[in-house]
């Protein structure tokens, strides 16, 4: 279309020139691809005819190591999946481990674990807003988003001892107890967190370009967005009002009120609408879970699975022996058995489906990555769309490479 | 089109007010560190490179060759190779760790049963060369001298040194009034 309107060849003029589709090649190192997703774009002028995405640019073979490794060692690799929120594929995978094996986690844990996943959640949706601004245009959104992102990440890093690849969670529990100064410090960030959101909404939420960018682009009726498999904030900004906190509540969901936010139109505004909504939830559910929370274990009683406490392996026998076994042998009474458990994690449903065969080592481990579904939404999203919508398209559906190449 | 409306879309409020709001931000105080010059301390239990603990008494490293550490470290970074001493005692020949490997998981900090390994909060170790990240059984304990010597060791192992007593239910804690096994045993 460009070419003959500017063009003064006579050819042309009369339409009989022959005209091409460009293919262009979007990524793997595109800044806006987040990460290193590889979209192979067939244009007509600016209008998208095809597009193809191409994975993998990142796969290390989390599956297969977790084959060879003991259910204990594979917590740092689940660290690598959705390196944005660590902590909540973390909780994930210990979750499926405990229901496997039958393990009951303490309810202090289980606050713990809720509280650690909201914090999660929300660094994740800050990264999340933050990037797509940026890809979209509004720079300062960007700046402000990591001044938040960097007070929890502090408090990651005063909870566990690392920033992003946290580890925290156990099998039956978590690493380490958390102390009422680090819940204090964290209760008055949440009271002034919801200031902070409201000033993201003055730069962006009405600003007409945003709008312009937004609105109406990237459409998924409800309908599609089931058939595709689509979860998390991408399926509720189309209406549906699926979470899996809430339909099948894990840790202390069920002990805290809370709403899902749902879109309407599914576009790309309304799932930013949507994310922009959980960071509120979010912060009320830590409140919430901050007041509710009582002293207590924060570890399950499971001898078999779980490390004996060190001040016995210090002093006891029989202590050190199940300590030395447990490590080098792995958990050797695992029963036999498969079991798929899902968990919502930012970017969706992420599920860990885990085949035992009773030797310590899980026998087949499988991953459902949301991010690995979305992505298979990009060709329904950006093919007639224009070349600049792309870029918001990709923003909106907030994918980890890392998640869905594993 | 209401005149409200209008009157937003003409004089672009919602701009102006976005536009109000980073102005109001270029006086607040800055939030940014000027890195190499201002440095933040980690906090307490950081995990960051990993020393050996040497034992205040001998002077020596606590280690004493289990391998448990190297067993559980989920990325196989830790090499430990044992010979025979004096009195057929088990010496640790050397002890390396390939810290570009490392994951910093501080698993090696869990598993070990003597806390004879630990992470320093000390973060800042770039090199030009490789072999600066393959850590020795000798630059692991200096790290401990330089890092972790002192009482601030021995807090890192009350604190962080997990799982305790206290995080399981009393039975364990009443455990050692119940009979063992191997009594019961014979
Ligand atoms: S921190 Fe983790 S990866 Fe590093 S040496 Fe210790 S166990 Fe291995
Ligand atoms: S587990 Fe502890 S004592 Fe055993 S080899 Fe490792 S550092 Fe040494």
């Amino acid at each position: 279309m460009g070419t003959t309107k500017y063009s003064l060849n006579n050819d042309v003029k009369s339409g009989s020139l022959a005209t091409e589709e460009l293919t262009l090649s979007f990524g793997p190192q595109h800044p806006a691809a987040h990460g290193v997703l590889r979209l192979v774009l067939q244009l007509n002028g600016e209008t998208v005819v095809r597009c193809t995405p191409y994975v993998g640019y990142l796969h290390r073979g989390i599956e297969k190591l977790a084959e060879h490794r003991n259910y204990f060692q594979i917590i740092p690799l689940t660290d690598r999946l959705d390196y944005v929120s660590s902590m909540t594929n973390n909780i994930g995978y210990c979750i499926v481990v405990e229901k496997l094996f039958g393990i009951d986690v303490p309810e202090r844990a289980k606050f713990i674990r809720t509280i650690a996943a909201e914090m999660s959640r929300i660094l994740s949706h800050l990264l999340w807003l933050g990037t797509h601004a940026l890809d979209i245009g509004a720079m300062t959104v960007f700046l402000y988003c990591f001044r938040e992102r960097e007070k929890f990440i502090d408090l990651f890093e005063r909870l566990c001892g690392a920033r992003l690849t946290v580890s925290y969670p156990r099998i039956g529990g978590v690493r380490n107890d958390i102390g009422n100064n680090w819940l204090e410090d964290l209760y008055k960030l949440t009271e002034e967190f919801p200031m902070r959101i409201e000033q993201y909404e003055t730069l962006i939420d009405k600003n007409r370009i945003w709008l312009r960018r937004t609105k109406g682009i990237g459409v998924i009726s409800a309908e599609d967005a089931i058939n595709m498999g689509l979860s998390g904030p991408l399926l509720r900004g189309s209406g549906v009002a699926y979470d899996v906190r809430k339909f099948m509540p894990y840790s202390a969901y069920d002990k805290v009120k809370w709403e899902v936010p749902i879109g309407k139109n599914g576009d790309v505004y309304d799932r930013y609408r949507v994310r922009m909504e959980e960071f509120r939830q979010s912060n009320s559910i830590i409140r919430q879970c901050i007041e509710k929370i009582s002293s207590g274990p924060i570890m399950a009683q499971a001898p078999k699975f779980i490390l004996p406490p060190k001040d016995k392996v210090l002093t006891d026998i029989e202590h050190l022996i199940h300590h030395f076994v447990l490590i080098t042998k792995g958990a050797q009474t695992a029963h036999h058995g498969e079991i798929y458990v899902a968990t919502e994690v930012p970017k969706g449903e992420l599920g860990f489906y885990i085949v035992s065969d009773g030797t310590g080592k899980p026998y087949r481990m499988r991953i459902r990555a949301p991010s690995f579904v979305h992505i298979s939404a990009l060709p329904k999203l950006c093919e007639g769309a224009l070349v600049a919508d792309v870029v918001a398209n990709i923003g909106s559906i907030d994918i980890v490479l890392g998640e869905c190449d594993r | 089109m209401t005149t409200k409306k209008f009157i937003k879309k003409v004089f672009f409020i919602e701009i102006l007010q976005g536009l109000a709001l980073t102005l109001k931000h270029m006086f607040s105080p800055a939030v940014t560190r000027q890195y190499p010059y201002e440095k933040r301390e980690a906090a307490a239990g950081f995990r960051g490179l990993h020393a050996l603990v040497r034992d205040k008494e001998t002077g020596a490293a606590k280690c004493v060759g289990c391998g448990l550490c190297a067993a559980m470290c989920p990325s196989q970074c830790i090499h430990i190779y044992t010979i025979e001493g004096e009195d057929h005692k088990k010496v640790v020949d050397r002890y390396e760790i390939d810290v570009l490997r490392c994951v910093f998981c501080a698993f090696c900090v869990e598993a070990c049963p003597f806390g004879a390994i630990s992470l320093t909060e000390h973060y800042e170790y770039s090199d030009y060369a490789k072999d600066a990240f393959y850590m020795t059984k000798e630059k692991l304990l200096l790290t401990w001298d330089k890092y972790m010597a002192g009482e601030k060791g021995e807090e890192y192992f009350k604190k962080f040194w997990r799982p305790m007593s206290e995080d399981f239910i009393q039975k364990i804690q009443n455990a050692k009034f119940m009979p063992t096994c191997r009594h019961k045993g014979g």
